[in-house]
């Protein structure tokens, strides 16, 4: 695997940090504090260079590897703004990026039975027992679309976030009102987004290979994403993980639902006025640069207003729904609350978004009558058509 | 004060410390200690790695006073940084103060033109707050990351110092024993920051390439210029150094350009790239003789910016024109910037349109290896044929090898700053790049007069060191303030 796996890669890159904490803010002349532990804690420690200086010093023997430094690593949210900001680190070979090491950090940590007790320790556990963290629901595609013969396959994901059960049967309903045909891949096992990056890196390749396999002769179809992290780390990590293979048309559903707009298959009904937020999710805007389409599809719904966050797009803040460590108390809940904040100072009505993860964490820290402000796309799309 | 001494103090220190400034700013655990054990220049493994005893993050004045009494009454090592590289050892077991939470811009006065910021200001924040105020500030070959202060106060390149010497006018200064005091015309109450030299002496100068060893700045007040009617770039080539010079003493003795600089072809061309860039134009400059450009490519380039009323602008482009032709040299036209060096034509474009300075990837072959001389024109001339000499010693091993050069405080100054970028990991080739440096800073002061911009060793700055000592020994008796390495050599004093 083309991984951080070796000190030298990490000298190599922690050999370039400037200690400058570029990696933590946003585009200049904002120059918005993005990274949610920096935010938190503003030190060189809670940087993505706090991070390769760590590693560097646990392989110098400068530092024990111990239930702290687990409960560290698993502190990041894994949000990408230090690999999109620090121009830096990944330029020149190994290119290696900061969120690689961090994950290495984690990887290690999980050799070593080193993990933070709550989410993170339920997906150890489950990966100890079963070698796997897939609980994959097959989509219940209606009989008049469904066609093994169809060119798109949505990809059905995993159930980890509890949202994603009403993200699916939302978008499936979406798929019956654009009436073309489609299938489905729905395999069993974890296609290695969530593995890799919690560190369960042993069985990451094995399960990546036997997905791949499955999906090589589909290959020529449109491969449609529901949940942008296995987008993502299809698109971005099998090549770096698998010597055979090659690029898959991909498409997220937000993108699929834009080009249904667009030429008509999809209708939008005026169910009265509404301000929106969109929150862009990480993997979704940074991991895969996919920033116009859920709003070209907000745009397209009758009666909805959207009111951008004050940070948004490629400088969009994290909900910390993957901040799984506890070094740095409730910060999974406080990033998730910051963005709340920020949401409710927009004045809009509801806040959108396009990851389970995100429409989770964010609900979480919404209080109880107000949980319903918070959908995903596709939930939204549907009610609106 | 002996390691053994400051470890058996640390725990009743941060106890002291957490009580004065609260918890929450003092930090001990060993994360933290580990991750601020090699500050110097970053994760450098050149330097020795210090791990501190303790991470001191004050929000206000008050809390750096309170950590120097305390620090200062246990004889415990300060030392303070900011964000991005430094050029000082930290010191073992000692405080590490780091005020990257000191961010504030506290004042732009558009009256007089200055800028009172707090240590932690970076100049992508400052910049950032200088648009729409009809004023800009000097940006260093520092990324936007870096402190403003950090710059000023190492004296470090800057644009706009063609017709000063230094950007800073006033300085809030905390000394070990809790004393504060400004040194420039905003000690007086009530009066504002424009004045640096009052009635007394410049005490700004003190602590100036001192390197934190005299007092903790907590505030600084910094030169901002207007941002006139026009202001153009103006680009000519030039076969080699000597010419590019005269251009330049020509044009900055006739007060045309606000600012001009002399780069290299191997800095033109990879400054200031994006990722997608290095990637067309890494392969051909690491494969290159620096010292031997490409037919058609010119050996050097002048950046001057022009600014003023239009008129005033058109007027100086012919003089540029004329003078560049006087010298041998001719005019680069954008399309032609364009066609050749996009990118660079970009970063200028960036510097002297949104007056500020993105960060750029050409450091990120890893650490450079800079060497950095000041010396009158006529010297300047033999210094640059000395520097580039040695360096085409090292090989192809350092490419890229970028230099550039500017005049200081209307051309009486010259600075050359020349580097190569070794592998960062090649411990062995950039320690001996190290040593040679300090020959070469030898005979440029022997040979050429030229007076290197960082500390070069006390025993060749003979009484003028002494002279620093007895004063730093006045004002921090107990020599806690960053006491290893940076003004004076590591345990001196």
């Amino acid at each position: 695997m083309k991984l951080a796996t070796t000190l030298e890669d990490v000298q190599a890159a922690a050999s370039r940090c400037l200690r400058d904490a570029r990696c933590t803010y946003g585009s200049w002349p904002e120059n918005h504090v993005l990274c949610p532990i920096y935010r938190r804690e503003p030190s060189f420690t809670f940087s993505g260079g706090g991070y390769l200086f760590l590693v560097l010093a646990l392989l110098e023997n400068r530092i024990d590897f111990d239930q702290s430094t687990a409960d560290f690593a698993f502190s990041c949210a894994g949000c990408m703004v230090c690999d999109s900001n620090c121009n830096l680190i990944r330029c020149h070979t190994p290119y290696v990026g900061i969120l690689d090491i961090i994950r290495l950090l984690r990887s290690e940590a999980v050799k070593r039975g080193f993990v933070p007790d709550g989410a993170a320790k339920k997906i150890y556990d489950e990966v100890k027992k079963t070698g796997d963290y897939g609980q994959v629901s097959e989509l219940k595609l209606p009989e008049k679309i469904k066609s093994d013969k169809a060119d798109t396959v949505i990809f059905a994901e995993c159930s980890h976030a509890r949202s994603q059960e009403d993200i699916s049967e939302a978008a499936v309903r979406l798929l019956e009102k654009i009436g073309s045909p489609v299938s489905q891949f729905a395999e069993k096992g974890c296609c290695g987004s969530t593995l890799y990056d919690f560190g369960f890196w042993e069985q990451l390749e094995p399960l990546a290979k036997a997905n791949w396999d499955k999906m090589k002769p589909l290959k020529d179809k449109k491969f449609v994403f529901i949940n942008p992290h296995c987008q993502e780390f299809i698109v971005n990590r099998y090549p770096e993980i698998l010597p055979d293979y090659s690029a898959v048309n991909n498409q997220h559903f937000s993108q699929l639902l834009a080009d249904a707009f667009k030429d008509g298959r999809l209708k939008s009904k005026n169910t009265g006025k509404v301000k929106v937020s969109y929150h862009d999710p990480c993997y979704l805007g940074r991991g895969l640069g996919i920033y116009d389409a859920p709003r070209e599809v907000l745009a397209s719904l009758e009666g909805v207003q959207l009111v951008e966050m004050v940070r948004n797009r490629q400088d969009s803040f994290c909900c910390g729904a993957r901040a799984l460590g506890n070094y740095v108390p409730n910060l999974s809940e406080d990033t998730a609350r910051e963005r709340i904040k920020e949401f409710e100072d927009t004045g809009a009505d509801l806040l959108i978004t396009a990851c389970a993860y995100c429409k989770d964490n964010l609900q979480k820290v919404m209080p109880g009558k107000d949980k319903q402000r918070i959908k995903d796309l596709t939930e939204l799309v549907n009610e609106r058509t | 004060m002996t390691l053994k001494t400051i470890s058996s103090e640390r725990g009743t220190v941060c106890q002291e410390l957490k009580e004065a400034i609260g918890a929450e700013k003092v930090r001990d655990d060993e994360i933290t200690l580990v991750t601020y054990g090699r500050v110097r220049h970053g994760f450098d493994t050149m330097w020795p790695f210090r791990k501190p005893g303790l991470v001191v993050f004050p929000e206000t004045r008050e809390d750096i006073v309170e950590t120097l009494k305390i620090a200062n009454k246990y004889k415990f090592p300060v030392t303070s940084v900011g964000t991005a590289p430094i050029m000082l050892g930290t010191t073992e077991g000692g405080i590490i103060l780091d005020q990257r939470r000191r961010d504030r811009v506290l004042e732009i006065n558009t009256d007089s033109g200055y800028a009172v910021i707090e240590p932690g200001v970076s100049f992508d924040k400052l910049t950032s707050a200088l648009r729409g105020t009809g004023f800009k500030c000097s940006v260093g070959t520092m990324p936007g990351p870096g402190t403003v202060l950090g710059q000023a106060l190492g004296r470090g390149s800057q644009s706009f110092t063609t017709r000063y010497l230094n950007v800073i006018l006033d300085l809030e200064v905390v000394l070990p024993n809790g004393t504060v005091f400004s040194t420039g015309s905003s000690h007086f109450e009530g009066v504002g920051s424009h004045l640096r030299y009052g009635p007394y002496p410049d005490l700004a100068g003190l602590y100036t390439c001192a390197y934190g060893a005299m007092g903790v700045v907590t505030k600084a007040a910094i030169r901002i210029h207007p941002v006139n009617e026009a202001y153009r770039v103006h680009l000519a080539g030039f076969d080699n150094y000597s010419d590019a010079l005269d251009y330049v003493k020509d044009l900055v003795n006739n007060n045309i350009p606000e600012h001009t600089f002399i780069w290299n072809w191997h800095m033109y061309l990879t400054w200031p790239l994006a990722p997608a860039d290095m990637e067309a134009v890494m392969p051909q400059i690491l494969e290159s003789d620096f010292r031997k450009p490409p037919e058609g490519t010119p050996y050097n380039i002048v950046s001057s910016l022009l600014s003023g009323y239009n008129e005033q602008v058109d007027v100086y482009e012919k003089i540029c024109a004329k003078v560049a032709q006087k010298y041998h040299g001719r005019v680069i036209s954008d399309e032609e910037a364009e066609e050749r060096f996009p990118a660079t034509l970009a970063g200028f474009r960036q510097q002297y349109g949104d007056f500020h300075y993105r960060e750029s990837v050409h450091w990120s072959k890893g650490r450079f290896a800079g060497w950095y001389v000041f010396a009158e024109p006529k010297d300047m001339k033999e210094i640059e044929k000395f520097a580039v000499s040695e360096f085409a010693n090292f090989g192809k091993a350092i490419n890229p090898v970028n230099y550039y050069s500017h005049p200081f405080d209307f051309g009486r100054s010259i600075l050359l700053r020349i580097s190569g970028f070794p592998d960062p990991t090649d411990i062995e080739l950039r320690k001996k790049i190290s040593k040679k440096f300090d020959e070469m800073y030898d005979v440029a002061l022997k040979k050429y007069r030229a007076v290197p911009i960082r500390p070069i060793g006390s025993e060749r700055a003979g009484t003028y060191m002494e002279v620093l000592r007895s004063i730093k020994k006045s004002l921090d008796p107990n020599n806690i303030l960053n006491r290893d390495s940076g003004l004076f050599e590591e345990g001196e004093l």
